[in-house]
């Protein structure tokens, strides 16, 4: 085995929630909006992907123990289709990673440090990130463990003042056109909870299996609980403008005025965002080289971090000319290229495994 | 301008590889492949980058790998925002 550090259960369920949840906040309140309006707050009650994605990894570490969905997929359908999944796999980790740093340096651009160029901003967390993807699981492990409170704490802080503005009435009527507009809604967070199948390459990792089960959906329900929050907020505070906004959470942070003298209060809420884009950026792109690394069948992994980090920062630029088609191509081919590859792929393979240990137990 | 974005990228590598490479043991050839390979890809990228900025993307092979249903939702979206 390539990586021998451990983590534990709970190690692996704060990083999963920190490796979803940041991105999410940010963007998804805008394109659900077009979607489920006022039902906008019931959208991610809809994970059906995050517990396929979920069900379908566990089981697959059950049947496999000790090994991720690549190479369990070896062992399923065979060695040479299982080497072009696990091609596939890092290489969309790769590309969906770098999508992730051009949201976060676009981010941070646009609202923050307008005069610094785009580059400076992505190289710079692609550098810190690798440096801890290099230290290997058990440090990026640590550090979701060591920034959860502090990420949670920063959330309330926006949350809790804004509660006195908040207007009851905007999300009146509740589910008028019944349940479909929620659910349509639902179909773009579909991304995020798919992202759930990271799950299944820290699973090997884990110190004390038997809580990993239990750690895994409490990661899951406590993304929905926050996004329900997050939504919720931003329906009651902007009401119908939610959809005006690029990044409606912002605004929100950007509207606290305690007695005049808090104000300016989206420094906490980019303090959030650098924290948790942090992690969110070192998860994937750990997951990217642990892939190429076992593609590759090398002894370690650690050689070829920088390499993909320049790579990533490539990609970062690469992915689309500009903001605009970005958010576009998120809420269309790359939504249906992550359900693809996340979420129908693997259940394929889970078919494939029960129905091959099926037969095997019958002969 | 052009010519400093490579004197950039020229340095970014340099830099890894000097950095990297003493840390290679002699008997590591897979990892001394790959990390070369990796290097040689990314250095490239860069170049093309910088002198082809406009360069079809990742993104636009999936557009035209999900073409059909990449019209049908941006009719969906347009329908539902409209």
């Amino acid at each position: 085995m390539i990586e021998k550090g451990k983590i534990s259960a709970s190690q692996m369920g704060k990083m999963l929630y920190l490796a979803i949840l940041p991105t999410a906040i940010l963007t998804t309140p805008a394109i659900t909006f077009k979607f489920a309006k006022q039902d906008l707050w019931i959208s991610p009650i809809w994970a059906l992907c995050g517990l396929i994605v979920i069900f379908v990894s566990l089981r697959l570490h059950r049947m496999y123990p000790g090994l991720n969905i690549v190479q369990a997929c070896e062992r399923i359908v065979g060695r040479f289709p299982g080497k072009i999944i696990g091609f596939i796999f890092p290489l969309f980790y790769l590309y969906f990673n770098g999508i992730i740093v051009r949201e976060y340096s676009e981010f941070v651009v646009g609202a923050f440090l307008i005069r610094t160029p785009l580059i400076v901003v992505s190289g710079s967390i692609v550098l810190v990130c690798a440096i801890a993807a290099r230290g290997g699981v058990e440090i990026v492990g640590r550090f979701s463990e060591l920034i959860l409170p502090a990420f949670i704490t920063l959330f309330l802080l926006i949350v809790v003042p804004i509660i006195p503005d908040l207007q009851v009435t905007n999300m009146l009527p509740i589910m008028p056109e019944g349940i479909r507009p929620s659910i349509e809604g639902a179909i773009v967070l579909q991304t995020w909870f798919s992202e759930f199948l990271t799950a299944s390459f820290l699973l090997p990792f884990v110190a004390d299996q038997k809580k990993s089960q239990k750690s895994v959906y409490i990661s899951l329900l406590a993304v929905i609980l926050t996004l329900i929050v997050s939504n919720l907020v931003t329906l009651l505070l902007l009401g119908e403008l939610t959809g005006n906004y690029t990044y409606p959470f912002l605004t929100v942070a950007r509207y606290i005025n305690l007695a005049d003298f808090f104000t300016h209060l989206e420094s906490l809420f980019m303090a959030i965002w650098v924290l948790g884009a942090f992690v969110k950026i070192c998860v994937f792109f750990y997951v990217t080289v642990l892939g190429a690394a076992q593609w590759m069948n090398l002894s370690d992994y650690r050689p070829i971090v920088f390499p993909l980090g320049l790579l990533l920062i490539l990609f970062s630029m690469w992915v689309a000319p500009n903001f605009q088609e970005l958010t576009h191509a998120i809420a269309t081919s790359v939504t249906l290229a992550i359900i693809t590859l996340f979420v129908i792929i693997p259940g394929l393979l889970f078919c494939i495994a029960w129905v091959k240990r099926r037969l095997w137990i019958k002969s | 301008m052009d010519w400093a974005a490579v004197l950039g990228i020229a340095a970014v590598l340099v830099i890894m590889v000097r950095y990297e490479w003493p840390q290679l043991k002699p008997q590591m050839k897979r990892e001394k492949t790959a990390y070369a390979v990796l290097t040689a890809v990314g250095g490239a990228l860069a170049l093309l980058l910088v002198f082809y900025p406009e360069m079809p993307g990742p993104t636009q092979g999936l557009d035209a790998l999900y073409k059909p249903l990449v019209k049908w939702m941006d009719h969906f979206i347009e329908k539902r925002s409209g």
